[in-house]
């Protein structure tokens, strides 16, 4: 893991208001996708984060965090 | 006082920040002109409403050039009046009391927005540059109907803005043989005076009269009809003045019939 | 050995326990119906009758904005003046006393507001949170917002007293940071509490009563938001407290600076109370002077809060490079994300940074034209009461409910989902209503939709935006349960001796820093009345000038008509013609 558990959680929360008003923001380009869409647009970036997340850090530049407290 | 480097940089931002914010809103009030709702509008006490000299007859009102006045009396859960109609581009002042509790007047979409407080009347000057239809509601809490509570506001091209009112006086029948009499009554809100046609038509029969309504005055102009050349039976009338338009019937009886009393209504109403 | 809170101070634990529950309680009733309402003003589910509506909305105001918080705050000021002054408080049965109050004030108000909905309890006070005169509640209904409200005064007095008797033994000592922000905090909530009180007691209270027969709203609307605005830096200075005193400690550091803090919580006391009329830019006479007045005040309220939002991170920033994080923003990582307690903060105070956007928009005398009174006022305080300060003193509550009961949180895993949700949801929720009140949907209304006109959303559709706002109020109340019973488990299990010490924050830099003057409360006492005689003398004195003292003649109105609006339109236009 390259970030804690709960890390990734709170990456994950922080993310949806971002995926949320994504579609707001694309639609004053005139870009319309609907709610689905947006939802697998979501679902890709969150399992993108989460392979990014559980992916073994190459090399031992840094300590892996554990994010106990 | 012991303060971080780094402290005092966002210190100092944070009040060019405020002060920033301070200057665009004076900016906002000394250059474009934005006002604040003010005390301008006075006091008033809520059960004399009825006999004030705006609120008494609320509505639109010219006082001149390109400037109106609208009085609005706010009650649970309704404006009076509910649709209000003035021209784009010109000055507008709104004055808003309230008959009972607080409640708001809200142009929806717009910054023309008050609260109307009993006691008090609100008063702004708004301009607009487009015509358009807006809704207005109250957003203030005003009791069990409170989202009933809505009127409409009318922005219309300012040449096709006009205070005329018509209202015509006819008799629902007459006997045949006799003579009878439509009269329409022009009343011009407008400061200036209104130079207009008025127009009657009944059966296949039709005249015209042009007339000139004094600023702020009203005129009659009667019509006369023969019942000779209608013949019996039911005509229906419609007198027009711009785009003003009233109509009824007559209905033209033999004397001997004494009446049946099937006739319909005459016209009795504003335009 | 433990040392939890409850081993050091048992009595006052128990003080603190009841207070933490009655908040609880408070936010459990006022919460569902949260709920209720936001289904149906969406037309989601329309269980209720719309004037129901208002009933309910009159206790979700006062049961979260007033009963929720201020119950919290007393709890956490009582175990932050005694941590910090390390000594009981003088008299408990004084203590109890206080605490006694305010749930009788509680109680009387929220029966008043249930006559609203049940028939067999002959009173009503659907008057909303700011029971603007001349609709009039039940008088039951002022008499327990008194009750309530001097209850939190002679806690104050319990704090203070407490701290006197500290400084009869210490008579050197720097007043410790906790107790200072507590102190400073009741100073501003005496100075903005008289304005409301004596609008109750001397005007409203004889009105509802029918001793006198007039009021004059706008009087008693001024005096409302003479207390309106300082109420929310009253509920909000506890969540304060916690992100200097907690915060910095969870994260693994200390505190960055004790001086800043102490000029946070001056600044505080000097600019709380002349704001108010900010919240009546668009009330007609008023003049604008005297808003831009409360304007200018408005903005340099915003100065504590960015040092806040300065010290607050870099606290975070110094306790993450001791666990070991490094970088320009990697430290993040080494933040204790898993515990519920930080994260829960941590989010709140990032919402906070969100609303104080808003917040600044509604400050703005000439912007303010557009939101006033639309949903996006309703967006902006769920940021600041709904999250700042509710999130924050729910995740404060995982700390602080093992400390008082000795017993140890029944899942910290849950707690940490709990807060997450919460943050979802109220992103979902207060983003649509901002949104929303853009193009203008009002606040306040139990079914906005209208016959003559619909609304036009910029971007998206208002069936969008109700999606949003029960979605959010649907995961806001999932994470409300959640919360519950954590709190109802946590109470359930024994005692565990794995409590950590009761201590808070260390600091950086210490009071040795901060200059002696800032700890003279009787001088900024004395220039918070004058900055309040400057803002409200002249507005108060034209309003009495125009209006009377008790207006002319205005009755009271409860607008509840059995026989349905139709019957009323009718016999106003009666009236009328």
């Amino acid at each position: 893991m390259r970030i804690s558990k709960g890390a990734l959680l709170v990456v994950i929360a922080v993310l949806i208001p971002f995926i949320v008003e994504f579609r707001t923001a694309l639609s004053w380009f005139g870009i319309e996708i609907s709610v689905l869409e947006s939802l697998v647009l979501g679902a890709v970036v969150v399992l993108a984060i989460v392979i990014w997340a559980v992916w073994p850090p190459n090399g031992d530049a840094e300590a892996e965090p554990t994010g106990s407290s | 006082m012991n303060i971080h480097t780094y402290e005092k940089a966002w210190l100092v931002a944070a009040m060019v920040l405020i002060v920033g914010f301070m200057a665009t809103i004076t900016y906002g009030a000394v250059g474009p002109g934005i006002a604040m709702i003010d005390d301008d509008g006075g006091t008033i006490d809520p059960a004399e409403i009825n006999d004030h000299e705006r609120f008494g007859e609320p509505g639109v009102e010219h006082v001149g050039d390109d400037e109106y006045e609208v009085a609005v009396v706010a009650q649970a859960w309704s404006y009076t009046p509910e649709q209000i109609e003035v021209p784009a581009d010109s000055e507008v002042t709104f004055y808003v009391t309230s008959r009972d509790v607080t409640h708001s007047f809200s142009v929806v979409g717009t910054n023309v927005n008050t609260m109307v407080i009993p006691g008090q009347i609100s008063e702004m000057t708004v301009r607009f540059d487009e015509p358009g239809e807006y809704g207005i509601l109250c957003n203030e809490y005003c009791g069990e109907y409170h989202h009933t509570m809505e009127g409409k506001l009318n922005v219309v091209p300012e040449d096709e803005f006009d205070l005329t009112e018509l209202s015509v006086d006819a008799p629902s029948e007459v006997e045949a043989g006799n003579e009878t009499t439509i009269t329409a009554n022009v009343s011009n809100g407008m400061q200036e005076d209104l130079e207009t046609t008025v127009a009657l038509e009944i059966g296949d029969q039709g005249s015209e009269r042009d007339v000139t309504v004094p600023g702020d005055g009203s005129e009659e102009v009667e019509f006369t009809v023969d019942s000779a050349e209608l013949g019996e039976g039911d005509h229906d009338w419609t007198v027009t003045v711009d785009d003003y338009e009233e109509t009824g019937t007559l209905t033209v009886v033999n004397a001997t019939d004494g009446g049946d009393g099937s006739a319909a209504s005459g016209g009795d109403g504003d335009a | 050995m433990r040392n939890a809170y409850v081993d050091q101070f048992p009595a006052e634990a128990k003080v603190i326990k009841a207070a933490f529950w009655s908040s609880f309680l408070a936010l459990a009733i006022g919460g569902s119906l949260g709920l209720l309402q936001a289904l149906h003003r969406t037309d989601v589910l329309r269980i209720m009758e719309a004037p129901d509506y208002y009933t309910v909305l009159t206790a979700h105001g006062v049961l979260l904005a007033i009963t929720f918080t201020i119950f919290f705050l007393v709890g956490i000021f009582t175990w932050g003046v005694t941590t910090s002054l390390d000594r009981g408080l003088v008299d408990l049965r004084f203590t109890w006393g206080w605490y006694a109050m305010m749930v009788v004030g509680t109680v009387l108000v929220g029966v008043s507001i249930l006559g609203g909905v049940v028939d067999a309890i002959p009173m009503n006070a659907d008057v909303l949170f700011t029971f603007y005169a001349p609709l009039q509640p039940h008088p039951a209904f002022y008499v327990g917002l008194v009750l309530f409200v001097v209850g939190t005064w002679l806690a104050g007095a319990d704090w203070f007293r407490t701290w006197l008797a500290w400084r009869s033994d210490n008579p050197d000592e720097r007043i410790p940071l906790p107790t200072f922000m507590a102190l400073t905090t009741t100073l501003f909530w005496y100075l903005c509490t008289l304005g409301v009180a004596l609008s109750i007691l001397l005007l409203l209270l004889p009105w509802s009563l029918g001793i006198v027969d007039s009021v004059n709203p706008l009087l008693t609307r001024t005096l409302f938001w003479y207390f309106g605005h300082a109420v929310v830096y009253f509920w909000l200075m506890p969540a304060y407290m916690l992100w200097y005193v907690m915060l910095p400690k969870l994260s693994g550091g200390k505190l960055f600076s004790d001086p800043l803090a102490r000029v946070v919580f001056v600044l505080f006391l000097l600019l709380s109370t002349p704001t108010g009329i900010h919240h009546q830019y668009l009330d007609p006479g008023i003049a604008e002077g005297y808003k831009f007045i409360a304007m200018t005040n408005t903005m340099f309220l915003l100065l504590p809060s960015l040092l806040t939002a300065f010290t607050v991170v870099a606290s975070m920033e110094h306790g993450a490079r001791q666990r070991g994080g490094t970088g320009y923003l990697g430290w993040l990582k080494a933040l204790p994300w898993r515990d519920p307690v930080f994260t829960g903060m941590a989010l709140a105070g990032l919402m906070f940074a969100a609303a104080g956007f808003s917040g600044m928009i509604n400050a703005g005398m000439n912007i303010n034209y557009l939101v006033h009174n639309t949903w996006w006022i309703v967006g902006h305080f769920h940021l600041t009461v709904g999250t700042a300060v509710a999130l924050t003193f729910m995740a404060a509550a995982y700390w602080f409910i093992p400390q008082v009961t000795g017993k140890e949180l029944w899942n910290r895993s849950l707690g940490l989902v709990q807060v997450l949700v919460w943050f979802v949801g109220m992103t979902f929720m207060s983003n649509a209503m901002h949104r929303s009140g853009l193009f203008g949907v009002p606040r306040r209304t139990a079914e906005p939709q209208y016959e003559n006109f619909a609304f036009e959303p910029a971007a998206g559709s208002m069936g969008e935006i109700n999606a949003q706002v029960a979605l959010g109020a649907t995961l806001l109340t999932v994470s409300l349960a959640l919360f519950l019973l954590n709190m109802v488990m946590t109470s359930l299990g024994g005692s565990s001796d794995e409590i950590p010490d009761n201590t808070y924050a260390e600091t950086l830099s210490g009071p040795e820093d901060a200059p002696v003057v800032l700890d003279n409360l009787k001088l900024w006492t004395a220039i918070a009345t004058v900055l309040v005689i400057f803002a409200y003398t002249l507005p108060l004195a034209s309003i009495i000038d125009a209006g009377g003292l008790f207006g002319p003649g205005i009755d009271g109105f409860q607008l509840a008509i059995e026989a349905g609006p139709a019957f009323v339109l009718e016999s106003v236009r009666e009236v009328i013609a």
